[in-house]
């Protein structure tokens, strides 16, 4: 009994939970600036420079504006952070799940959106016009988001699912891909991969899809008041976002190579997200300007979605 | 230890607020340079940021004009601690050209307390890189103090 709870405990706070994914997602975020660095022919930052950010931060005077409601103020980074590190909890490391059951995908959904409503709840209740602009502007990118993340939710559900039926456990979908190959060897799954590479910058809120938090115009949207602890708790969720993202692609898309052997799994997930995250975010982050929020809207509507549909109409046709 | 590694981390993660006191835009072009590729300031960690609630360093440049002084002032105020003030050109410490102007109100010594001052009209960008990383050591000093 006691040591179940022991167990649970680790699972929250170390493994799958808290400590693994803070870890992997500030070491992603400095890959991702020192990638970016040398991109533009730079030294950049050393790797561990998203964590010098976040002990500074900590070490920094809180201040609470005047126009703000101080309780929704303070709390929404926690929240935002502890919606990430529950949906940590429902993706497994190869097959290593902690709280997985049989709808984890649809758990999966609710929960990727604690992240998004945290910032538009926290930038609310700052009271600072820029705040506004910038969480009307994440609700925007939120909801073109989520239309094609939900279709590729589909799409892989029903190709994982027996005939005639879908499959939403994420264990199901790994098992699978240990039997059948990785889903992104499927050729007819491969428009799904490449939509959900397009909505994790988003998602994360990276340089071309980063219109709610455009320092230069709105001076980073609904962080604009936010100073000390609480910047410091967000700019950890932008990070821990952009593990769990990747994290999310490689064990819907690139699962079933697992080792048996849970350290060296996680290793080889840590090593796959690095990639991901360099291939999507950095690239694009390098190579293109910040979009309009109706430009985003138009793309994530139409090219993304039709991509995610092709797929799902190609799966539901039993290819 | 978790005191000590913060105050580490001030002088490793700075991040810049840049206001313009009716400054020529010579100065501020320099500051930007900074950061370009060439100069590459974010190899120390310094990073330009939107709000004054998000500096740790906040770089002053321009005469203050009449203007203007008010805005630096309520600016300032609004800057968590501990935060450095960095003067940039020669505007800001003596006024340059512009002293005795009717519109002009400075120097800057008069309504904050300046923790390094770069001179020159305007200064090279090695020297700005050399300012704003000692401005960054000051920075840990600062938080050192503040926690003893």
């Amino acid at each position: 009994m006691i040591q179940d709870t022991l167990m649970v405990l680790f699972h929250i706070l170390v493994f799958p939970g808290l400590l693994f994914v803070c870890v992997c997602g500030l070491l992603l975020a400095g890959i991702d600036r020192k990638v970016l660095a040398h991109m533009q022919k730079r030294v950049g930052p050393p790797i561990v420079q998203p964590l010098y950010d976040f002990l500074k931060l900590m070490g920094k005077e809180t201040i609470v504006p005047q126009a703000a409601n101080r309780t929704v103020f303070l709390a929404a980074p926690v929240i935002g952070f502890a919606g990430l590190v529950v949906m940590m909890l429902f993706i497994p490391v190869f097959g290593y799940g902690t709280f997985n059951g049989s709808a984890d995908l649809i758990v999966l959904l609710y929960l990727l959106t604690i992240p998004a409503v945290a910032l538009i709840i926290g930038g609310s209740a700052s009271g600072n016009p820029y705040a506004g602009i910038g969480i009307s502007r994440e609700m925007v990118t939120m909801m073109a988001y989520e239309f094609p993340l939900i279709m590729v939710f589909l799409a892989v559900a029903r190709k994982v699912g027996s005939v005639g039926a879908l499959s939403f456990s994420m264990l199901n979908i790994e098992k699978w891909q240990q039997v059948n190959g990785s889903l992104i060897t499927h050729w007819a799954m491969i428009p799904a991969a490449i939509a959900m590479l397009l909505i994790i910058p988003a998602e994360v809120g990276t340089q071309p899809f980063d219109v709610a938090e455009a320092e230069t115009e709105i001076c980073e949207g609904p962080l604009v008041e936010y100073s000390g602890a609480p910047l410091a708790m967000f700019k950890l969720n932008t990070a821990v976002r952009m593990f769990i993202m990747t994290a999310l692609f490689t064990m819907l898309f690139l699962g079933g190579i697992t080792t048996g052997m849970v350290w060296l799994d996680a290793i080889i997930l840590v090593a796959i997200c690095a990639l991901v995250t360099v291939c999507t975010m950095t690239l694009l982050h390098g190579i293109c300007a910040r979009l309009k929020i109706e430009h985003l809207f138009k793309f994530y509507w139409t090219v993304v979605a039709a991509l995610s549909l092709l797929s799902l109409a190609l799966v539901w046709c039993g290819l | 230890m978790f005191k000590k590694a913060i105050a580490k981390s001030m002088a490793k993660s700075p991040w810049l607020y840049h206001i313009n006191t009716g400054s020529c835009n010579g100065c501020d072009i320099e500051l930007v340079a900074c950061l370009t590729p060439r100069y590459d300031a974010e190899r120390f960690g310094f990073k330009l940021t939107g709000s004054p609630r998000h500096a740790d360093i906040v770089v002053v440049s321009g005469p203050i004009t009449s203007q203007s002084k008010d805005r630096l002032v309520r600016t300032l105020a609004q800057v968590p601690q501990p935060f450095c003030v960095v003067s940039l050109g020669s505007c800001p410490r003596s006024g340059n050209v512009f002293k005795g102007s009717y519109s002009v109100e400075g120097p800057l010594e008069k309504y904050v307390h300046v923790d390094v001052s770069v001179a020159g009209c305007t200064p090279k960008p090695e020297a700005i890189i050399e300012a704003l990383y000692k401005a960054a050591g000051i920075l840990a000093e600062k938080r050192e103090a503040m926690t003893k």
